[in-house]
């Protein structure tokens, strides 16, 4: 994960933004699944997906779909 | 002196031999312990307000008797109440009152549930970035409800889940008060108050359920309400208190007075109602307006008094009527706190190793011994 990133993403949870956590870690699980690393991307799609349930992000649907593509969820 | 060891005998006889109930009831902590499941999990007690939770999402954690509760209202606009606890575990879900947006998410390990209390995803539960596995049933793992019921703007709760329907169980109270079975318009926060009160939670029932003190405690309402203006109410096993049959409305400086509930028969003229339903909420309507004063027992000798004040119509909670709420909560926290010095000396009382529970008036004190032989029925007698 690039440091501008990681560091937003530090920013996000401090100040306890779900909302922006969601987008972050949507942006970190694009650019693991770009890479190939299927595992990595899951991690952070399920970080999105969790943080979109809390904040009632519209993109829920969309995360739960692709973790369910990769059978990672139900 | 034990549970075990505890005659009621006295206790459940007729109101003209009988006895209170003893001191242990009111000073020993195995009492008090013993009444969390045998009075308060097992029947309909009374745990919060529905106006604190209005709108679809509103959460508000309630700690009652020691036991981690949340309310929530979901988006179909139903509340319920939950424990406050993830199914993984135990962890508390919700710190403080808040607006869910979507999903509770556990502050632990972020299992998600829906506001119905449904799990809806469970991260990481089958390995970084796999959120399911064979052996986590969601369907089986969403949160855990407790039955609950609102009337009267009251959220009552049978915690053990094996008391019989509250529409069953206060099918009297409902018909006695069929008639304000309307809308009801909180006033808002003149119209809320709360008192601690360093007594047990049994003498705050005791007290209200009888107009014996009227006089003598309260000068100021008997100047037009006297004693022989009220009349016992008694539903053994279910609720006791007391009605006036010279109730006055408020009037505000230019005459004006809070509207009435429509379609009110006769009685409610000039007739005003007050029970205690057991075991912890005191409630009383009149044709203007009704209030509910919820009693929770914080620790044996220390009760918070919650009370709220509705109204008949929603315009009623606007500026124009501020002057007329504040007066009305004023009157009923002053009726309130003179209650006080009573419930706190009687409870000071019940160290006095020599008092043996009391002798009630066969008259006047019917109703409070209807309450004293509820709670030692419930109680084991």
């Amino acid at each position: 994960m690039p440091g501008d990133l990681d560091r937003a993403l530090i920013a996000a949870h401090e100040a306890g933004d779900s909302e922006r956590l969601t987008v972050l870690y949507a942006e970190a699980a694009d650019e693991a699944e770009t890479a190939g690393n299927v595992d990595a991307a899951c991690f952070y799609l399920t970080h999105a997906y969790v943080f979109a349930l809390e904040s009632g992000a519209p993109q829920a649907a969309d995360l739960h779909r692709r973790l369910k593509a990769y059978g990672r969820e139900e | 002196m034990t549970l075990h060891h505890t005659d009621l005998s006295a206790v459940t006889r007729p109101v003209a031999e009988a006895r209170g109930l003893p001191n242990a009831y009111y000073t020993s902590e195995e009492m008090f312990e013993a009444e969390k499941s045998r009075v308060f999990f097992r029947n309909w007690a009374a745990l919060g307000f529905a106006k604190d939770c209005p709108e679809p999402g509103d959460a508000r954690p309630i700690s009652f008797l020691g036991q981690p509760l949340v309310m929530v209202r979901g988006k179909d606009g139903v509340l319920r109440v939950f424990q406050n606890i993830c199914r993984h575990r135990g962890m508390i879900l919700v710190q403080e009152a808040c607006k869910i947006q979507r999903a509770i998410r556990c502050p632990y390990h972020s299992w998600c549930y829906e506001l119905s209390g449904e799990l809806r995803t469970t991260p990481h539960v089958g390995g970084p970035g796999t959120n399911r596995h064979d052996d986590i049933k969601r369907e089986e793992l969403g949160l855990i409800e407790v039955r609950s019921h609102e009337w009267l703007g009251v959220v009552f709760v049978n915690i053990d889940g094996e008391a019989a329907p509250f529409e069953e169980v206060h099918a009297e109270a409902l018909s006695r008060w069929a008639e304000f079975d309307h809308p009801l318009h909180h006033g808002g926060p003149d119209s809320s108050f709360k008192l601690d009160v360093a007594t047990n939670w049994k003498l705050a029932v005791e007290n209200y359920c009888e107009s014996y003190h009227l006089p003598w405690i309260h000068p100021g309402l008997n100047s037009y309400s006297r004693l022989e203006d009220h009349y016992h109410i008694e539903a053994p096993g279910k609720f006791s208190g007391q009605g006036t049959t010279v109730y006055r409305p408020m009037l505000s400086e230019d005459g004006r007075r809070f509207p009435e509930f429509p379609d009110l028969g006769d009685k409610w003229d000039e007739g005003a109602e007050y029970i205690a339903l057991y075991p912890n909420v005191l409630l009383g309507v009149h044709k203007d307006h009704t209030f509910a004063q919820i009693l929770e027992p914080v620790a044996l000798d220390r009760t918070v008094e919650h009370v709220e004040i509705y109204f008949t119509a929603p315009q009623v909670t606007g500026d124009d009527w501020a002057e007329m709420r504040q007066k009305n909560a004023a009157m009923w926290k002053e009726v309130f706190l003179e209650d006080i010095f009573v419930v706190e000396g009687m409870q000071r009382g019940r160290h006095a190793s020599g008092f043996d529970g009391g002798k009630f008036s066969p008259v006047m004190d019917s109703p409070t011994h209807c309450f004293h032989h509820w709670v030692a029925t419930q109680m084991g007698a």
